[in-house]
């Protein structure tokens, strides 16, 4: 697959380097900074200004869950390991804190802009999965609720198809997704305890 | 008593962009001569020169022979992108540092490299800006098949839909292939508005007089209508064009010959290569004049420390600020359009990357 990406301009973003003091700290700031970033590190902790960062750097090799203001691999912007020792046990740990890229120390005069744009679309393309699997699991979830709707609707004389048909007209007439139309129709029908009354349900 | 110093120079003299290197090259040699006389500097330069014939493996290696044979740790010299990616390792390994006077297509700001031609910001953004008021909005983009052609034509092409004009076509040649027919039948088929010409060395000469040849069948293919643009071409490279093929050809640039401003060297230089190339070697000459031991320093610290000021150098990209100059070729010189600036290097477009167009006073300028 060729996927076309418009190269984000990354101008005025805003980069927490979570690092004790050390060369890669600087080196990893003079990349960034060139770049256009602007650069916060910090250490033991990520403050919570954070939280409206737009990158995370941390370090794999003495990183720890309680270092970051929010759940292991919830994390909201994209996050980069710096990997020093290549422990199974670190990658682990760096995975399971949400690394999108990755940069290995020592870091010198390259690779912080591949990982920028790496972890920010491996970021975007984990977002818009995640919104996309809420979405299919509450739709999911909604297969009982558009099962009854069907069946009331059918109940009035009508044959499976076109009962299926008429409630996604009225989604489409009222402008919502078909799982909400359906649940309309349920409430509407639960409020009245018969489901012959038609008249809210057009 | 003048202290020596030696400089390392890396330029092909032969292979299919030697009339650029040379261009370079007479660049140094110049500044070379003007400093050595200079009873005002304190240093001399010696010059080690290294000639890579335009084989892109033999760079690495060369420079690195320049930095274990002799005392220089600067060194000038590449002209392609793919020779300075092939340099950089050994001058990270040896704490170098190459001083690199040609355009190049940004997206890079190496610890070891000082860029003092100029970068897309500088050259392609303001370019495509005149193009879109003089000509329109869609383009054909052509490139020889390396990271020039193809980081510079994937800016344009952002640049150009992001303005909403059109893309009509975009190829490529291996470097050095003449078979451009296919190239010339598209544009012939598509009309575009302009050409956004990325070839180098013997591509673009055989590209530019095929397109000469079907402006004389059809009249929409001559530069009122349908102008070539490049972003690298300089007077150079004209003694290699047909003139009749040269002429109205359009291209940006710090500087054209008889231009005044930059570099503030008070002659003349005979294209952009050679004044970037010469204002570089003065630039070094200045952050080690009168600063003993600082040929050793590594750029970071020669920035950080230079008595006088970073010469205009950076010191988060190592970029210059240069002036932005469109012309035009016209009885077989370059004539200025169109001039802006200084512009300051923007490598990674972190000011945006939008076209910019020439007389929006708010653009003139980028701090």
């Amino acid at each position: 697959m060729k996927r076309k990406i418009r190269i984000p301009n990354l101008g005025g973003a805003r980069a927490y380097l979570l690092h004790r003091p050390h060369a890669t700290v600087q080196a990893l700031e003079r990349q960034l900074r060139a770049i256009g970033l602007e650069v916060v590190a910090c250490w033991p902790d990520l403050p919570a200004e954070a939280l409206s960062g737009d990158f995370v750097f941390f370090d794999a090799d003495q990183g720890y869950d309680a270092q970051f203001p929010w759940k292991p691999g919830e994390g909201p912007m994209p996050m980069i390991a710096l990997i020093g020792s290549e422990a199974p046990g670190r990658i682990e740990w760096s995975l399971e804190a949400g690394a999108h890229a990755q940069l290995l120390k020592p870091v010198g005069d390259g690779g912080a802009y591949s990982a920028l744009l790496i972890a920010r679309m491996a970021f975007e393309a984990r977002q818009s999965l995640s919104t996309e699997i809420a979405d299919l699991r509450r739709r999911l979830d909604e297969r009982q609720t558009v099962v009854r709707a069907v069946t009331l609707l059918a109940a009035r004389g009508k044959s499976e198809a076109e009962a299926y048909d008429q409630l996604r007209q009225m989604a489409m007439a009222w402008r919502v997704s078909f799982e909400v139309a359906a649940r309309r129709v349920v409430s509407s029908h639960d409020k009245q305890g018969d489901g012959n009354d038609r008249r809210d349900l057009g | 008593m003048k202290e020596r110093i030696e400089l390392g120079l890396l330029y092909s003299r032969s292979g299919s962009y030697s009339l650029i290197s040379e261009a370079c090259r007479s660049g140094v040699l110049g500044a070379i001569a003007e400093i050595n006389a200079d009873p005002g500097m304190s240093l001399s330069f010696v010059p080690i020169e290294r000639d890579p014939q335009g084989n892109t493996d033999a760079y690495g290696p060369l420079c690195e022979e320049i930095l274990r044979e002799s005392s220089a740790r600067h060194v000038i010299g590449c002209v392609t992108s793919w020779s300075r990616k092939e340099v950089i390792p050994t001058l990270e390994k040896a704490g170098g540092t190459l001083w690199y006077a040609v355009p190049y297509e940004g997206f890079e700001a190496s610890d070891h490299v000082v860029y003092t031609h100029a970068c897309p910001n500088q050259h392609l953004l303001p370019l495509l800006g005149w193009a879109f008021v003089q000509a329109g909005r869609r383009g054909y983009l052509t490139g020889s098949n390396y990271i020039w052609g193809w980081e510079m034509n994937r800016l344009a092409r952002d640049v150009i839909l992001g303005a909403g004009g059109e893309v009509l076509g975009e190829r490529y040649l291996p470097l050095g292939a003449l078979e451009i027919d296919r190239m010339i039948e598209e544009i012939r088929a598509t009309r575009p508005d302009f050409i956004l010409n990325n070839l180098i060395g013997p591509s673009q000469y055989a590209f530019l007089e095929a397109y000469h040849r079907l402006g004389q069948e059809d009249a929409h293919f001559r530069a009122a209508t349908c102008p070539i643009l490049s972003c690298n071409l300089t007077e150079c490279e004209l003694p290699a064009i047909h003139p009749a093929a040269a002429e109205g050809l359009i291209a940006a640039g710090p500087y054209f010959r008889g231009a005044t401003g930059w570099p503030d060297a008070g002659r003349n230089f005979g294209s952009s290569h050679e004044a970037a190339a010469f204002s570089a070697v003065h630039r070094l000459a200045r952050l080690l004049s009168g600063h003993p031991g600082a040929e050793t320093e590594s750029l970071a610290d020669l920035l950080a420390h230079a008595p006088g000021g970073t010469e205009g150098i950076d010191p988060s990209t190592h970029h210059t600020d240069l002036p932005v100059l469109i012309a035009q070729v016209e009885n077989g010189a370059f004539v200025p359009r169109e001039r802006l600036g200084p512009v300051a290097g923007d490598p990674y477009l972190a000011h945006g990357r939008d076209a910019v167009v020439p007389g929006a006073p708010s653009l003139r300028v980028v701090s």
